[in-house]
């Protein structure tokens, strides 16, 4: 059998090329024009793939979704860092609902479940390192080993494939049932609500402390959710850019909404302290938020670095891809903390919070995986078009 | 862009357009007629006046008409013209003024040297308010105008007649007097005279009042008229416009007395510190009579104090001239 | 002789009228039947000023001569009104640096050694040295700048001194220096019927506590207007808070009074009243508004803000605050006052592109406001030249544009406050104490070039009488958002704003344009 998927393959012309456009500023802002026509991605016919072991199981994705690390990685803006954590050509894909399609323990066939995509010691036949055994698969360091080809998650992975394509293997605990009640659309935010509650869970949030959120994308307004769920946060402002991320920032429980170019001066006036001008560069804050989330793909961690009071957290929820400058870190004594993907029970954390939330019309925007040119500059311009997420839903044609 | 700055240009021109005849002009809104600008007229060019032309038609007209008609109406005594003899021009001739016969006795009475390129200082808001007025005044006495008040005095044409060669007629008390007697005059033809360095001549005029006064056009009759030139003041070396001044007052104070007390008697009374410009019987004081001229009111005979305006003042300059003296 | 103010009434014969717009003017057909209030024509300016100067200081009014008031061993200060007046700026030499240039040739003369000159800026920015210099001279500035020529800084707790409180409960408290000198000279340009006289050393010198007495809603509503001092409450505690003052201090007021000369010869067009335009006049307008048009928005700002006044000054008076002020308020409105009859439903209104705070700046929104609702609205006597719940029609493009530096409270107070009421009570109740005692604004305030904290809310008071009175505020040509924040309306042509006006108003209503600048002050009956 054969089947379609997208497939990312190796082509360091076209990811220098995207890089180099892209990082330039006009450039920046057609980023999905360059993605989709740049990125070295292709529709391909491709065998199915084999189960590698017992454990594992196909799964037939529902919707898959695109998250801002893909768009980085098709624009070629991910930090090179990660090049040599992933195999190709892989097909991305790791914000999945599906079905199962194989016989597993507790989770009979035709389950739905919801794909934890980080690929630990489990996943690659070998004995748990530290983290592992201590349910913290996401610092997992045999990401290169097993018999597994090296990736960090399934959708960096040849062997596994990803949720961009009809059909991928997953080992049985990389799933986890989803209640009847969770539509699919829901769903597939469970992964992304999983890595925010992780990211909230790293900080240690004080009771009552103010909270900056930086970027009001999935990430930031899940951020904003699971803030509101599992801490005692005081206050906390959102840096959104377009409209409809204020409103459903408010919704999520946001304390105040603040423009781009306004935010260190609202926060200033909630917070005290002053704001100081250098002569290069941007603004910082004398005072600032408790606690700062950078939910963007790095271009916020800058104002969470200048944002933050002396002594206070920045979180770095979502894939940094941008170099900072650290002299705040230094003088402000700030503790930067990061958040990468899931672990321990972030993940039925997540499935039931997600059942709780106001997340009806996340899912706007469903393209078939032909379509993938068009998906990905609707994902790139997300913001701006009102959309919250924007999925495959690979059974289209 | 480009497009758009001109549409608005466009806009803008219809907009200034608005309500405005070809030439730009607007009548006044109706509510805003009793606030209307006081008419300013823009200052009367009279070069055109002294054009060889011009010129030309004028001694005609002076001769074949003006001096004519002013001949006939008074009877002029010419006296001091053998002053004039050796003066070529440019001079500057100050008169008293107390009609308007006063400029055509003394253009008529011109030698033809002197007449020939001469210029006459007129009020410009008397004779060239009304253009068709100042036509003629420019072509029949070659007037040009002078600003008797407000900030426009400075530009006075005077100054630039002189350097052109140009003799100038010039009343230095400004205007008509209102009752016969003078009135203090002004300095500028001392200024004038000190500054370009030309001789003046004093000129008195008696009989002209009680010929033809203020407000009253035409009167004919034959009044005597005295026209009486004096001897030239020459401006010394290192001479201020003030004492120029005060040598024309007693030059003209002196013309004037010869009619009462005779060329001698003048003379007399001058040097014994009795004569004072004719202001009528009225007492003037020290300060108003410039100082050294020595025709102070200090000569020991009180005059009676007759208040500006009496009827008394009219009625003595009104008093028609004795005939001729036979000395 | 100048002519003196008129009302005219719009006819067939009236050509398009020239109206204000920000940077920039343009010409507007007003419909049959408006009336236009005129200023009376600009007067004469004195022919010798420094004569005039000598002369009001050797013959004061309920004082004796300066030089008698001055010896040895003395304080002095001489205290100058600031960048905010007047508008635009003076060409130089400035009216403030002759006299101050006279004051200090009578000091030195008796050998008077300890001098201070403070401007007197309130909660203003701080004046740079450049704008010091140009405001007192070279000379001056040469001779006393920077330890003897200052800003007064009213958050500098150790150098306020309180002088007592009025019957009122007010508290009167100013820059310790003057307070504790011999003698208090100030300088003053009376620009406007409301400044000058007793506000000059209790509002000038003054501290955000004393300054809250009369700067506040409840005075601003009784201040009708704020530009006519015997109905105005604000002007009442000026009066209170100067009597308490004249018991403490010695003041020696000198005041001066220009003409309205607003606009450089080239542009004299702005001077005339339109249909005495003649062709040159019509061939500048085009011109110069074209090219106004094509010049980039911060360059012509700068432009527009480098144009200094070639002001005649047409008084000058010393002596005792009490009895100098009348004498300039009756040479202010010979300037100014136009007699106008009754009230109209709709009054329009050309904004200029400046404003008592924004010299050398930016007219932001909320400067729109007190520009509009409260200068223009308030140069009135006896009643407005709008009914109540008539409307009043702005020219103003109002962008939404701020000077980070001088008016870092007021981009706060756009965004946060008006976002959240633009009521001023309510703004009164629950902002102004946080904005006045912010340690960032009046850190920026002491140490940059920043307005106070407070310094915004006060602008909205400013426009709290006719915010009340009015019915409905449109902004021609306005941003639409920024008008909106405001609570005001925006409509793109006059056309337009009267069809807004028209639920209000009716569809014929009676429309008075006052035509400023030059200043007009309408006196109505």
């Amino acid at each position: 059998m054969k089947q379609v998927a997208l497939e990312y393959h190796r082509s360091v012309g076209r990811y220098l090329a995207g890089r180099a456009i892209t990082g330039t500023r006009l450039g920046g802002r057609a980023a999905g024009s360059v993605a989709a026509g740049l990125a070295p991605l292709r529709v391909v016919q491709r065998p199915d793939p084999t189960l590698p072991a017992s454990g594992w199981t196909r799964v037939r994705p529902l919707l898959s979704g695109i998250c801002g690390s893909d768009l980085g990685l098709l624009t070629g803006r991910n930090s090179p860092y990660l090049a040599s954590l992933v195999s190709m050509p892989f097909v991305p894909g790791h914000e999945v609902v599906g079905e199962t399609l194989d016989e597993l323990d507790g989770l009979p066939r035709g389950s739905r479940v919801v794909l934890d995509s980080v690929l630990g010691c489990v996943t690659r036949g070998l004995t748990p390192c530290a983290s592992c055994a201590a349910g913290k698969h996401g610092r997992c360091d045999n990401i290169t080993t097993g018999h597994l080809a090296p990736g960090i998650q399934t959708g960096y992975c040849a062997d596994t494939g990803g949720g961009w394509s009809r059909q991928f293997v997953a080992h049985r605990t990389q799933l986890h049932a989803v209640p009847d009640e969770l539509t699919d659309e829901a769903a597939v935010l469970v992964e992304p609500l999983a890595c925010a509650i992780h990211a909230v869970r790293r900080a240690d949030v004080p009771t009552d402390a103010t909270v900056l959120v930086i970027g009001a994308g999935t990430v930031g307004l899940l951020t904003v959710l699971a803030l509101r769920a599992f801490t005692k946060a005081g206050p906390i402002m959102v840096i959104a850019k377009h409209a409809r991320q204020r409103e459903r920032a408010r919704e999520l429980g946001a304390t105040e909404v603040i423009g781009s170019d306004r935010a260190l001066r609202t926060l200033r006036r909630k917070t005290g302290g002053f704001v100081v001008k250098p002569e290069i560069g941007e603004e910082f804050l004398l005072g600032g938020a408790d606690v700062s989330f950078d939910c963007t793909s790095g271009s916020g961690l800058t104002t969470a670095t200048r944002a933050t009071k002396a002594g206070g957290t920045v979180v770095m929820a979502g894939m940094p891809n941008t170099d900072v400058d650290l002299t705040p870190v230094w003088f402000r004594e700030l503790t930067i903390v990061g958040g990468y993907a899931s672990s321990g029970e972030d993940f039925p954390d997540a499935i039931s919070l997600a059942q709780d939330a106001p997340l009806g019309g996340y899912v706007d925007a469903v393209y078939s995986l032909r379509r993938w040119s068009e998906a990905i500059q609707h994902a790139t311009s997300a913001g701006r078009l009102g959309s919250m997420k924007v999925v495959f839903n690979p059974r289209l044609d | 862009m480009k497009r758009r700055w001109f549409a608005g240009l466009r806009d803008d021109w219809r907009m200034v357009r608005q309500a405005r005849d070809i030439q730009g002009q607007t009548r006044t809104p109706r509510t805003a007629q009793p606030h209307e600008l006081v008419h300013r007229p823009s200052p009367f060019g009279t070069n055109w006046a002294r054009t060889p032309g011009v010129q030309a038609a004028r001694q005609v007209i002076q001769t074949g008409l003006l001096k004519p008609v002013t001949w006939n109406t008074v009877k002029p005594d010419v006296e001091g013209l053998d002053h004039l003899d050796n003066l070529d021009g440019p001079v500057v001739i100050v008169a008293n003024h107390s009609s308007h016969l006063d400029a055509p006795l003394i253009i008529g009475s011109l030698p033809w040297r002197l007449r020939r390129r001469l210029a006459v200082g007129a009020a410009a808001d008397y004779f060239f308010d009304k253009k068709w007025a100042a036509v003629i005044t420019a072509l029949v006495f070659n007037a040009f105008p002078i600003e008797r008040r407000g900030s426009d005095r400075r530009r006075s044409l005077a100054p630039q007649l002189l350097a052109d060669n140009w003799n100038l007629l010039l009343f230095p008390e400004g205007t008509r007097s209102e009752d016969g007697w003078m009135t203090p005059p002004r300095l500028g033809p001392a200024h004038l005279c000190v500054q370009r360095r030309v001789p003046m001549v004093p000129v008195v005029l008696r009989g002209t009042f009680a010929a033809m006064p203020r407000d009253r056009n035409w009167r004919p009759g034959q009044h005597r008229v005295v026209v009486r030139y004096g001897k030239p003041i020459h401006p010394e070396p290192n001479e201020g416009a003030r004492a120029l001044h005060a040598r024309m007052m007693n030059a003209l104070a002196r013309l004037w007395a010869e009619d009462e007390l005779g060329w001698y008697g003048s003379l007399r009374a001058q040097a014994k510190g009795e004569l004072s410009l004719p202001t009528g019987p009225l007492e003037i004081t020290a300060a108003e009579s410039e100082s050294e001229s020595g025709a102070g009111s200090t000569d020991g005979r009180p005059r009676p104090v007759v208040p500006s305006g009496s009827w008394r003042r009219v009625w003595e300059a009104s008093r028609p001239m004795p005939p001729k003296r036979k000395d | 002789m100048s002519r003196p103010g008129f009302v005219l009434e719009v006819d067939e014969r009236t050509p398009a009228l020239l109206m204000h717009q920000g940077e920039g003017f343009r010409l507007e057909k007003l419909p049959m039947g408006s009336r236009v209030i005129y200023p009376p024509e600009s007067l004469p300016g004195l022919r010798d000023v420094d004569e005039e100067i000598r002369k009001a200081l050797a013959a004061p009014v309920g004082r004796p001569p300066l030089s008698e008031l001055l010896y040895a061993g003395m304080r002095l200060t001489i205290v100058f009104d600031d960048l905010s007046l007047p508008l635009p700026q003076m060409q130089t030499p400035d009216i403030r640096q002759r006299v101050i240039e006279h004051v200090l040739e009578a000091a030195a003369a008796k050998g008077v050694d300890d001098v201070e000159l403070i401007a007197g800026n309130a909660l203003h920015r701080r004046m740079t040295p450049a704008e010091l210099k140009r405001t007192v001279g070279d000379r001056v500035y040469r001779s006393f700048f920077p330890h003897h020529l200052k800003n007064h800084d009213a958050e500098d707790k150790e150098n306020l001194k309180e002088i007592g409180h009025t019957r009122h409960g007010e508290v009167v408290e100013i820059n310790r220096r003057a307070a504790e000198s011999d003698l208090i000279v100030y300088v003053n340009i009376t620009l406007t019927p409301m400044s000058g006289g007793p506000k000059s050393v209790s509002v000038g010198l003054a501290s955000y506590r004393s300054l809250k007495h009369h700067h506040n809603v409840q005075t601003l509503r009784n201040s009708k207007s704020f530009n006519d001092p015997p109905n105005s409450a604000m002007h009442h505690s000026y009066n209170r808070m100067a009597a308490l003052l004249a018991e403490n201090v010695n003041v020696f007021q000198i005041e001066t009074t220009v003409n309205n000369d607003m606009f450089p010869k080239q542009m004299d067009f702005l001077n005339k009243r339109e249909w005495e335009w003649n062709l040159k006049d019509q061939a500048a307008f085009l011109a110069v508004r074209r090219a106004n048009e094509l010049v980039p928005p911060a360059k012509r700002r700068q432009i527009w803000h480098r144009t200094a006044a070639p002001y005649g000054i047409t008084g000058v008076n010393a002596g005792a605050p009490e009895d100098v002020h009348p004498i300039t308020l009756k040479n202010v409105l010979r300037q100014q006052l136009t007699e106008v009859n009754g009230p109209s439903d709709i009054g329009i209104w050309g904004l200029p592109y400046i404003c008592p705070y924004n010299v050398n700046s930016i007219m932001n929104p909320i400067l729109v406001m007190s520009l509009s609702l409260g200068y223009l609205f308030n140069m009135y006597q006896n009643q407005p030249i709008v009914r109540p719940g008539g409307v009043a029609i702005f020219y103003h493009p109002v962008p939404n544009e701020f000077h980070s530096v001088h008016h870092p409270s007021y981009i706060d107070f756009f965004e946060e406050v008006l976002a959240e009421t633009t009521d001023p009570v309510a703004i009164e109740t629950k902002f102004e104490e946080q904005f006045a005692t912010d340690p960032w604004y009046i850190h920026l305030y002491r140490n940059s070039y920043a307005y106070h904290g407070v310094h915004p809310l006060y602008m909205w008071y400013w426009g709290a009488h006719a915010l009340e009175h009015l019915g409905d505020v449109i902004f021609v040509g306005g941003d639409r958002k920024t008008t909106e924040r405001m609570g005001f309306r925006s409509a793109s042509t006059l056309q337009d704003a009267l069809e807004m006006a028209r639920e209000r108003v009716g569809s014929s209503p009676t429309i008075t344009y006052q035509h400023t600048p030059p200043i007009a002050m309408a006196d109505v009956r």
